[in-house]
């Protein structure tokens, strides 16, 4: 009997990623703790190097590995977004690993294979490599987030995550196995065919979905599966949680719009209810939560569920629109979360990591630049006009409006001015109150480009947006081309 | 005959699973736990499955349970008292349960299976008449679902980097053997036989 | 009621006669071991070894068993009653199971499964329970000690016992073991043997089996000088002659396995005309023999490993060695089968 291996050129940036994660593992593990630095850096390379490879591919749309792989326009995009993430965290981490003394080569490595999993989550095409991409990437988290073993919260953090993600993945398999049982078959592209023809799914295909989107909603942390996020990300060291909060996200919403829009898209009717739900469920919790917190990563958990909200909203609409919306948003979401941890990470006083709000008290006076870089990202996120995330939050009500979804459009919009308070208060509290002392200086060359690198970003998208949107709209596109 | 094994194992099965959550105590249901193990090994080779079967006694009764027993034995866990809160949280346990029954009969009383199925489901298993179970099974692993397999490799690659990281403290003040600097060790260079001369000394 | 008696019971009873005519022989060779292990230890020592009861103390064995079926079976208060006495009987019924698939002569075995290696590597990894058992149920902390160390020792050779197998069965090119035997059949008798083109696997497994049987120089778990006898120091009479009998009944099992992986199993060590006229039986018999004997060389040469020099040998020395050997072993197969181009 022949033996006929698939063709595997489809995966290349994921294979190359996953092999220079294991070579650096070796090049760490034989020169000791010593070499952290160097395999940082490497991996940022390694980073790169499968960017590049990933934006050479194109935009055709492909699937390969007997049918469990797919590369499409929208997988390029949310992988270069995840890749940028991933990026940018890791460099921004590299000093502060540094400062804190936990520097350790198997940092940047877990953050490569995690990285590794994620593409392999955007470019599943089947509900087994569904998992096992999205098993790579838990596990790699649960581990950074309990990166400082000695640390309590990092411990207790990375313990809740395991457990609570152990659960929402037994929920994903339930409802996979549900799909599976009808259909008798895992590849996304079979599925597709056989909900085409049948004119309806029964209640055992509608109990796995709903299974399946609460899986998901676990690993995008929207209401009301979002209980892990606040204490994860106030747990978790912040290096790790800078990684946490962007690049995952945009893995798991692309895992999500590719699951639902394309095997299940002909039962759309089906589950716009429950995305319109739980997008509006996070927006508000997310929006109400952040108000009380006095804890900068804890906020930023509180935002991020919001973000995610945001980004339902437009999943909801089912549309070409709705595609075009999560893909901005998600590329948006890259730069301004990305840098407001970026800028976290350089909260520091007297050498000791700081992160409650109080202490960005008259940053403005002190460390100006800092302050002016914090402003942008919070007004960015607050939908001011001039700013990228004005444009995010367009699109999606566009796409909302589009398909008729007037109530949600309506509720996010008077959700997102009360919103605005709380990322005006941090503005209002850098410039108006009275200095809490200065943070300690410098920076460091890593975390002072990434921050200028982010909010330049932030700024000029909000500009000049048409080659972000432009670039989804291909995107967007490509994926309903297939 | 073959009917009367899959009873045995069966029934055998289904009561040392009960046994495991039943037991008092807990070396005894890691015992009951492998014994279940080792009766579903018996299912699997009555189901022609032969070296799943074997692969189950080896990995899991011969390496994972040994690995659990170790644990439990060692840890000194009181389980009447874990199971104090039982009855209070019973309640809540029931009403997830029935829910759940409840979906089941909802799922099954609508089942509907695809047509295609068994084609579909068919399409990539190789003949079993023409070459044995564990070729069949290996021949899959490394072309079909070959990128599922090295997938799964990579996240247990992610487990064990894990599991060092997370647990291994290079300690200092340890005097280690090097075997190496043992045997490369030559006479010269330990002892020196040096001439006394009488009543001197050295 | 013919029905049942041809379908049922008569198969039954000859399955039955068949498992008594490997198991009795088998008791016997146990027993002897037990004599033939004095007989070699008094030789490498300078002694004479059992000379009192019957000629040469040939009925020594039979005496000892005498002996300890005579005595009281005691049971420790504090200990696990079930699994005090459950622990002895798995041991002795684990070491005969196996084998069932033991090919005795060229088609002469109970049970000739597609999966005959694994069988035994599974069974033999069900050792360990016997003793793990055993050790937590005596209720002393020398017996649990010992059985920790055991079961440690146990799994972690293990893992490249498993790796040396795969290597065999992949030039083999089968599970079943007559299958493993007939492919190491060639022209130039003992050099065509597995122990030769693979040389480093066989001293690896060697020494695997040496630390499975828990035999010195792996005698850990008994270190009577540590931990009295290990995980049987509370067993007395008909429980502790089962886990002797276990224990010796391993040792022949994995000197059989080692005979039929490496030696040949029944081959006849010289293809040619006297040689094969000797039944092949005669032959496995004479390969166990030679390799117990090398089981019993060792005890008498060797001192006892410190536990981190074993941890460290079966982890950092056997496990790289075993699977980078895997690696050649297949690449080296592959090769030529590509450029003899037979298939790919």
């Amino acid at each position: 009997m022949p033996l006929l291996l698939p063709d595997f050129t489809p995966a290349l940036p994921e294979i190359f990623l996953a092999c220079a994660a294991m070579a650096l593992l070796m090049l760490g593990v034989f020169q000791g703790e010593k070499s952290a630095k160097e395999v940082s850096w490497l991996s940022v390379a390694a980073l790169v190097i499968a960017g590049a490879l990933v934006a050479s591919r194109g935009m055709e749309r492909r699937t390969g590995l007997e049918d469990m792989f797919i590369v499409d326009g929208f997988s390029m995009f949310m992988k270069l977004f995840v890749i940028a993430g991933a990026s940018i965290a890791l460099i921004a981490a590299i000093r502060f690993n540094a400062r804190e003394k936990t520097e350790r080569f198997e940092f940047p490595i877990l953050i490569l294979l995690a990285t590794t999993g994620m593409m392999m989550m955007i470019s599943a095409n089947d509900l087994i490599s569904l998992y096992l991409g999205l098993e790579l990437q838990s596990l790699s988290l649960y581990i950074l987030t309990s990166y400082n073993r000695d640390d309590v919260r990092s411990t207790e953090a990375g313990l809740k995550y395991f457990v609570l993600g152990a659960v929402s993945s037994g929920m994903l398999l339930y409802g996979s196995s549900m799909v599976y049982g009808f259909a008798g078959t895992t590849s996304f592209t079979s599925l597709a065919e056989i909900f085409g023809s049948t004119d309806s799914g029964s209640i055992g295909i509608i109990i796995g979905i709903v299974f399946i989107s609460a899986g998901l909603a676990f690993k995008v942390s929207a209401v009301p599966f979002h209980m892990w996020t606040p204490d994860v990300y106030e747990g978790a060291p912040s290096q790790v949680t800078s990684f946490l909060s962007v690049a995952p996200k945009i893995a798991a919403m692309a895992l999500f719009t590719r699951i639902l829009y394309d095997p299940f898209g002909h039962l759309v009717g089906e589950w716009r209810q429950i995305i319109a739900t739980i997008s509006l469920l996070s927006m508000a919790v997310g929006a109400l939560g952040a108000i009380s917190q006095r804890n900068f990563k804890r906020l930023m958990a509180y935002i991020s569920i919001g973000h995610m909200g945001y980004a339902l909203a437009a999943f909801a609409a089912g549309t070409e629109d709705g595609v075009r919306g999560v893909l901005i948003y998600m590329a948006m979401y890259v730069f301004m979360v990305g840098g407001t941890f970026a800028i976290i990470l350089c909260m520091r006083r007297d050498g000791k990591a700081v992160e409650r709000i109080d202490d960005l008290a008259g940053l403005a006076r002190t460390q100006p630049a800092l302050a002016v870089a914090l402003a942008i990202f919070m007004f960015s996120m607050a939908g001011i006009p001039p700013l990228a995330g004005f444009w995010s939050k367009f699109y999606v009500f566009y796409a909302a409006i589009n398909a008729n979804l007037y109530t949600l459009a309506i509720l996010g919009m008077v959700i997102s001015v009360v919103g605005a308070f709380y990322y005006i208060r941090i503005v209002k509290i850098m410039f108006f109150d009275e200095p809490a002392g200065a943070f300690d200086t410098p920076l460091g060359a890593e975390l002072a480009g990434v921050i200028f690198v982010t909010a330049l970003a932030t700024v000029l998208f909000g500009i000049f947006p048409s080659p972000i949107i432009s670039g989804a709209e291909a995107a967007a596109a490509s994926f309903f081309a297939g | 005959m073959i009917a009367l094994a899959f009873w045995l194992f069966a029934t055998l099965t289904v009561a040392s699973a009960v046994m495991v959550i039943s037991a008092r105590n807990t070396v005894h249901s890691v015992l009951f736990l492998i014994f279940c193990f080792f009766n579903a090994a018996g299912l699997f080779v009555l189901l022609g499955a032969e070296f799943l079967a074997m692969i189950l006694v080896v990995v899991y009764v011969g390496a994972v349970a040994v690995l659990f027993l170790f644990v439990v034995m060692m840890l000194d866990i009181d389980f009447t008292e874990l199971r104090q809160g039982f009855l209070r949280y019973l309640p809540v346990g029931i009403v997830v349960g029935v829910v759940l029954c409840v979906e089941i009969v909802f799922v099954f009383k609508t089942w509907i299976l695809n047509p295609d199925m068994a084609t579909v489901a068919a399409a990539v298993t190789p003949p079993l008449d023409q070459i044995s179970n564990t070729q069949a099974l290996g021949s899959l692993i490394y072309t079909h679902y070959v990128y599922a397999f090295q997938a799964s490799g990579l996240i247990l690659l992610v487990a064990m980097i894990g599991a060092i990281m997370l647990t291994h403290r290079a300690r200092v003040g340890v005097r280690k053997q090097t075997i190496s600097t043992q045997v490369a060790r030559k006479r010269e260079d330990a002892v020196t036989v040096v001439k006394v001369p009488t009543g001197e000394g050295i | 009621m013919a029905n049942l008696l041809n379908n049922y019971l008569l198969p039954l009873i000859i399955i039955v006669l068949e498992i008594l005519a490997i198991v009795v022989p088998l008791l016997v060779a146990v027993a002897y071991l037990t004599y033939f292990e004095r007989k070699v230890l008094a030789a490498a020592q300078l002694r004479k070894g059992p000379n009192v009861v019957g000629p040469f103390g040939l009925l020594q064995p039979l005496a000892d068993g005498l002996k300890l079926m005579m005595k009281e079976t005691v049971i420790p208060s504090g200990a696990n009653r079930v699994v005090f006495i459950a622990a002895p009987i798995l041991t002795f019924t684990l070491s005969l199971i196996a084998w069932a698939v033991i090919p005795i002569q060229a088609g002469v075995v109970l049970a000739d499964i597609n999966v005959g290696i694994l069988y035994l590597f599974a069974i033999s990894s069900l050792g360990v329970y016997g003793i793990i058992m055993a050790g937590w149920s005596s209720n002393s902390k020398y017996a649990f000690l010992g059985a920790l160390r055991s079961a440690a020792q146990m799994v972690s050779y293990e893992v490249s016992m498993g790796f040396v197998i795969v290597t065999v069965l992949l030039c083999a090119g089968s599970l079943n073991l007559s299958a493993i035997v007939n492919s190491q059949a060639g022209s130039y008798g003992l050099l065509n043997w597995y122990w030769l083109p693979l040389l480093p696997m066989f001293v690896v497994f060697f020494i695997s089996v040496l630390a499975e049987t828990n035999r010195s120089p792996f005698d850990l778990p008994e270190g009577e000088s540590e931990l009295v006898a290990g995980f049987f120091v509370e067993y007395s009479a008909m429980t502790f002659a089962l886990f002797f009998l276990g224990e010796y009944g391993n040792m022949i099992l994995m000197s059989a396995m080692t005979s039929i992986l490496f030696l040949g199993g029944w081959l006849s060590p010289l293809p040619f005309a006297p040689f094969t006229w000797i039944p092949g039986f005669v032959w496995l018999f004479a390969k166990i023999a030679f390799v117990l004997f090398c089981f019993l060389w060792v005890r008498a040469t060797f001192p006892r490993f410190r536990y981190d020099q074993l941890m460290r040998l079966g982890w950092k020395v056997f496990l790289p060695l075993s699977l980078g050997w895997l690696v050649l072993t297949a690449g080296v197969l592959t090769a030529i089968r590509t450029w003899s181009g037979t298939g790919g």
